[in-house]
């Protein structure tokens, strides 16, 4: 039963979603606070190559070590992010442009395969990586054993960023006052909150997240390093977000049913079970639902409660408000 | 208070830039001494540290580099895909002084390119054009990975083998005929599950193949592809794994047991000083066994004795000439006969029973020819 | 009041001429300054470097034409955005627009190809096809804008993605009309069927510095920034659209209809991305380019859009600055070997970019630095979000 299709799918869902759910939850921070930040693929690949070059080069215990890169990943993230915070908050630079000209220069064909190929990254195992963290005897528990204890670390300590993201958002001041940041900089800046420093602050975080995310893959996915590791998933972040209405819970949810999808494919073909251009379906699909989201989100009286922050993507200019 | 500074430091800077590019400029003219090494380039389709089919050619080249010392100079070019970039990537070669160009994956040389500098030598990896300029080589690889397919079967336990392959072409499924056939060789019955990523190289995909197939219950797994992710992934649920194009075993030490490997260098030089000395001639060159052109890795733990010796007995009949693997009779997947008892197929002839047009199936492969 | 050192940046009332010129080419002066800090930080000499990029761009015999070979497809993805940007509508869907642009332009080029010469009546079809498949993919996130008020942002990227997996489920997953079946060779890979020779684009060779061979796309898109340029200074199409961009509220005093507006300028800019995709058909590849390593890699609707930005959204400067983009591309791709460092031209191309963005705000802002008092802010609403 731990092998049919929809245990499996599940669990495969849970474990390819992750990176997905870390950049999605940080692109979702920055986009609450109004800026949209386009480069989640240039800052997951930078914080991957990084997580896993502190893995390999650092000589200490294990667990030490994945933490320690974890942290690397984060600040390479961050480190990305920055340039793009910079640009777009202090120098009012159009954030579609900046986001892409990060993309590009972060990306598969810039600093990350720079970075892979000075430092020698290729063609070797990394010499840690994240495990299934449980022992086996409870990954061997009917449904839940796979899907819920069959999983790394790094996706726990995800469900534990979507409740503290939720509740950031939610009940805390700071988390409301970035939602009025992202709604109407313009009457936030009158009650005293520093729109500069919101942005600042979750776009950076936005960064760790997505740098958290490479390293998900270079570290527990698919443990080596090569070029453009990632794949795209920085894009299937963007997209997420929106279809998850810019809310953490709902990103855990799209994450891995994304990631499902991901897996269906091969997993059909593994069963022998032949259903046509099934590739261009599950490709499709996500960004075809997302595209029926935003229209959804878009149109009518749901706009106001589910639609994106009303000031995403334009810099706040307090002499022109 | 009027602001000149900016102007003038704007000015300086683009005086600056212009100086930068005069000055490149003079040193521009690319000069070209006598004596001068000869210049031979290599063309891959992925990246050159795959650790598998790309690093095979590089490290051909590299012997290429090594053995002839400042009498050549080889550079490489990777991630090319098929069309116009390499079409591109040819110009700006040539345009450099490159007279050798070794292009490693299938439909990088069509007549046009070939046509278009008849005085550069073309060396086409896998393919079937042949004109003056251009020669094509590979290699039956189908005999070694028989012979890992043997080392496959021998270690499943159930019989269920399972095999992580590209495209749906008839190179991609010629191997995994022979992969099957060597496998059903030490283990009788055993069943070849097939997955299709699409992609010579994507660790992701392979990792989501290699993960498929174990949850249908396969027990060993094997590939047809570039990466070493399927061996990764066999290796942390402890399975056996036969890799492809190179000694990849560093990536799963305990599950490596073993794979085909090319042999590159030897028919690189070869072929690159009959280019220097002028007596190249394009053809049509298919290496085997006996030539060194293709070889197993060195084994992993999990090879038992008795496979062992099972593999060395075949690989000497297959060297003297006396078995080859696709002899008939070869079933498809449906049960029909397709290739009579005792009939060989050959490399070209044939149509869909010679090796390079093959597009079915044997029987024991569960997966669609068609991807 | 918040008194202190600050510094304040404050819109300039006039964009001063020479600062328009000054400054782009500043930031590249500038860029490549901190590139050469990058290189030696990390071991490598950038006066060779450079030199090895400049002479593979536009030194070297025959680089000419392969930097008019990368430009192309810039130029037109370039002029895409500039003309859907100079609205404000952000038409992010350039490289999904010219896929679309790719498949009809090869289908027009299949079915009515023969033998013989290039036909200028085959060109035109597919010149046509082409423009009319980006158009009608820019469409769908126009409708969404135009009628919906969905964002075109997002509605355009995520199609990018869809029309990439339909361009490769042609040629790789299925025995489409554009996929090579007949022959040996065709059963070994998956290629696009050949465009038959009247369908092939022809060059113009101008016999200068050994003879540099011009596509025809080249020219097709000099035409394209010509006519946009038109378009957009000396009709009333051109105005109203300008106008939309800078107030919505002020058009439709104005009487301009903004759902039309909407749907023909995303129209147009689709239109252009496609006629890119057929020029890839008709002068580079000859085939429809399904390969997922292919065309799709590229990533030319994306800088594309970073290119329509340098531009300020004027067509010449895009062109332009798409020429320079491909000497970038095509030294990076001459250059790519051992000796050169992978990933060099991302990292050079995106700090070119970055200093550019930073430069805007010299044009359009002045950079005080002194005392001074806090300033009041204004309750004005802020515009809508697009």
């Amino acid at each position: 039963m731990n092998n049919s299709l929809l245990v499996v799918l599940i669990a495969s869902g849970v474990a390819y979603g992750t990176p997905l759910l870390f950049a999605a939850l940080g692109e979702l921070l920055a986009e609450r606070s109004g800026v949209l930040n386009l480069g989640v693929e240039g800052m997951m690949l930078v914080g991957a190559v990084m997580g896993f070059w502190t893995v390999q080069r650092v000589h200490a215990s294990t667990a030490l070590t994945l933490v320690l890169a974890i942290v690397v990943a984060a600040l390479a993230g961050t480190a990305m992010a920055t340039i793009h915070a910079f640009l777009v908050i202090t120098l009012r630079a159009n954030q579609i442009v900046s986001g892409l000209a990060l993309t590009i220069f972060a990306g598969a064909a810039g600093l990350s395969s720079y970075l892979g190929n000075d430092l020698n990254l290729a063609d070797q195992p990394a010499t840690r990586d994240f495990h299934a963290l449980l022992p086996a005897s409870m990954q061997n528990w009917p449904v839940v054993g796979p899907i819920l204890f069959g999983q790394t670390i790094l996706v726990y300590v995800s469900w534990a960023c979507v409740v503290a993201v939720a509740f950031y958002l939610s009940r805390t001041r700071p988390g409301l006052n970035v939602r009025a940041v992202g709604e109407s900089p313009a009457a936030a800046d009158t009650m005293g909150i520093s729109v500069t420093r919101y942005r600042y602050a979750h776009t950076l975080a936005g960064g760790a997240f997505a740098g958290i995310a490479g390293a998900t893959v270079t570290l527990a996915i698919t443990p080596q390093w090569v070029d453009g590791i990632t794949g795209g998933a920085g894009w299937i972040a963007i997209a997420l977000v929106i279809f998850a209405f810019w809310r953490p819970e709902l990103c855990l949810v799209g994450a891995y049913f994304f990631g499902a999808l991901e897996a269906l494919a091969p997993q059909l073909q593994a069963r022998n079970i032949q259903l046509g251009p099934t590739v261009l379906w599950t490709n499709s699909l996500p960004y075809v639902m997302t595209v029926l989201v935003l229209v959804l989100v878009s149109s009518g009286t749901a706009r106001r409660r589910l639609g994106a922050p009303s000031a995403l993507g334009f810099p706040y200019v307090r002499e022109e408000h | 208070m009027k602001r000149r500074k900016p102007a003038r430091a704007v000015l300086l800077l683009t005086v600056g830039a212009l100086a930068l590019v005069s000055a490149s400029a003079g040193w521009g003219r690319s000069n070209t001494s006598s004596a001068a090494p000869f210049k031979v380039a290599w063309i891959y389709v992925g990246p050159h540290n795959d650790g598998g089919w790309s690093q095979a050619h590089d490290e051909g080249r590299q012997y290429v580099q090594k053995m002839l010392g400042n009498k050549v100079q080889t550079t490489y070019k990777e991630n090319i895909a098929v069309g116009a970039q390499f079409n591109q990537t040819v110009a700006s070669l040539v345009a450099q002084g490159y007279k050798m160009i070794f292009a490693t994956s299938y439909g990088y040389v069509t007549k046009a390119v070939a046509a278009k500098y008849p005085n550069v030598l073309f060396e086409q990896a896998t393919g079937t054009l042949v004109t003056k300029n251009v020669a094509e080589y590979f290699g039956s690889a189908e005999d070694t990975i028989f012979l890992s397919g043997m080392a496959a079967g021998a270690a499943s336990k159930t019989g269920k083998i399972g095999f992580v392959v590209a495209y749906p072409i008839p190179e991609v499924i010629r191997h995994t005929n022979a992969f099957a056939l060597g496998a059903q060789l030490t283990h009788p019955g055993a069943t070849v599950r097939i997955v299709w990523t699409n992609s010579w190289f994507d660790p992701a995909g392979e990792k989501k193949a290699a993960q498929s197939l174990y949850q249908a219950g396969v027990d060993v797994l094997g590939q047809n592809v570039d990466s070493p992710a399927t061996g990764q992934f066999a290796e942390s649920v402890k399975i056996p794994w036969v890799g492809y194009d190179s000694d990849a075993s560093k990536f799963a030490p305990k599950s490596w047991l073993t794979a085909s490997v090319y042999n590159w260098g030897p028919y690189y030089l070869k072929r690159v000083k009959q280019a220097m000395a002028g007596t190249w001639k394009s053809g049509f060159y298919y290496g085997t066994i006996n030539d060194g052109f293709t070889k197993l890795a060195p084994y992993g733990p999990g090879v038992s004795a008795t496979a062992k010796t099972q593999i060395a007995v075949v690989e000497r009949l297959i060297e003297s000439g006396s078995f080859s693997p696709f002899t008939g009779p070869l079933y498809d997947q449906s049960g029909k006969l397709r290739v009579a008892s005792g009939v060989r197929m050959q490399v070209l002839k044939g149509g869909t029973n010679s090796l390079y047009g093959m597009n079915w199936l044997v029987k024991g492969v569960i997966g669609s020819p068609k991807g | 009041m918040r008194t202190g050192v600050r510094i304040s940046v404050e819109r300039r009332l006039s964009q001063p001429r020479w600062l328009t010129v000054a400054v782009p080419v500043g930031s590249v002066v500038f860029a490549f300054l901190v590139a050469a800090v990058v290189l030696l930080a990390t071991g490598h000499d950038p006066l060779p470097s450079y030199r090895l990029l400049f002479d593979a761009a536009f030194l070297q015999t025959g680089s000419l034409d392969q930097t008019l070979i990368a430009a192309t497809p810039l130029a037109f993805t370039g002029l895409a955005a500039a003309a859907a940007f100079r609205m404000k509508l952000w038409n992010i869907g350039a490289e999904g627009q010219m896929y679309m642009g790719a498949i009809t332009g090869a289908a027009a080029g299949l079915y009515l190809g023969g033998r013989g010469g290039p036909s200028a009546f085959v060109i035109a079809a597919m010149v046509v096809a082409g423009c009319a498949g980006g158009m009608v993919w820019a469409l769908i996130p126009a409708i969404l804008r135009a009628f919906f008020k969905t964002n075109e942002i997002l509605t355009s990227l995520l199609l990018n993605y869809v029309a990439g997996y339909v361009l490769t489920y042609l040629i790789f997953e299925s025995e489409s009309y554009w996929r090579q079946t007949k022959g040996f060779n065709a059963s070994v890979f998956p290629t696009g069927k050949p465009l038959p020779p009247s369908a092939l684009w022809p060059g113009w060779t101008i016999h200068v510095q050994g003879g540099i061979v011009v596509p025809l796309g080249a020219g097709l898109a000099l035409l394209a920034a010509g006519l946009l340029w038109l378009l957009y200074s000396r009709t009333r199409f051109g105005f109203e659209a300008q106008v939309l961009g800078d107030s919505e509220r002020a058009a439709r005093y104005a009487g301009v209809r903004v759902r039309r507006k909407i749907l023909a300028v995303m129209a147009v800019s689709g239109a252009i991305a496609g006629l890119g995709g057929a020029s890839q058909d008709g002068d580079f590849n000859h085939a429809l380019d399904g390969d997922p390593n292919g065309l799709q890699k590229r990533g030319y609707g994306y800088t594309g859009i970073v290119i329509a930005a340098l531009g300020r959204y004027n067509p010449f400067a895009v062109v332009l600055i798409a020429f320079l983009l491909g000497g970038l591309e095509n030294a990076g791709n001459t250059l790519q070997g051992p000796s050169f460092p992978a990933g060099l031209v991302g990292v050079i191309q995106g700090i070119i970019l970055f200093s550019a963005l930073g430069g805007e705000l010299l044009i359009r802002h002045r950079v005080r630095i002194g005392r001074r008092a806090g300033t009041v802010a204004r309750a004005t609403t802020p515009e809508p979000a697009a």
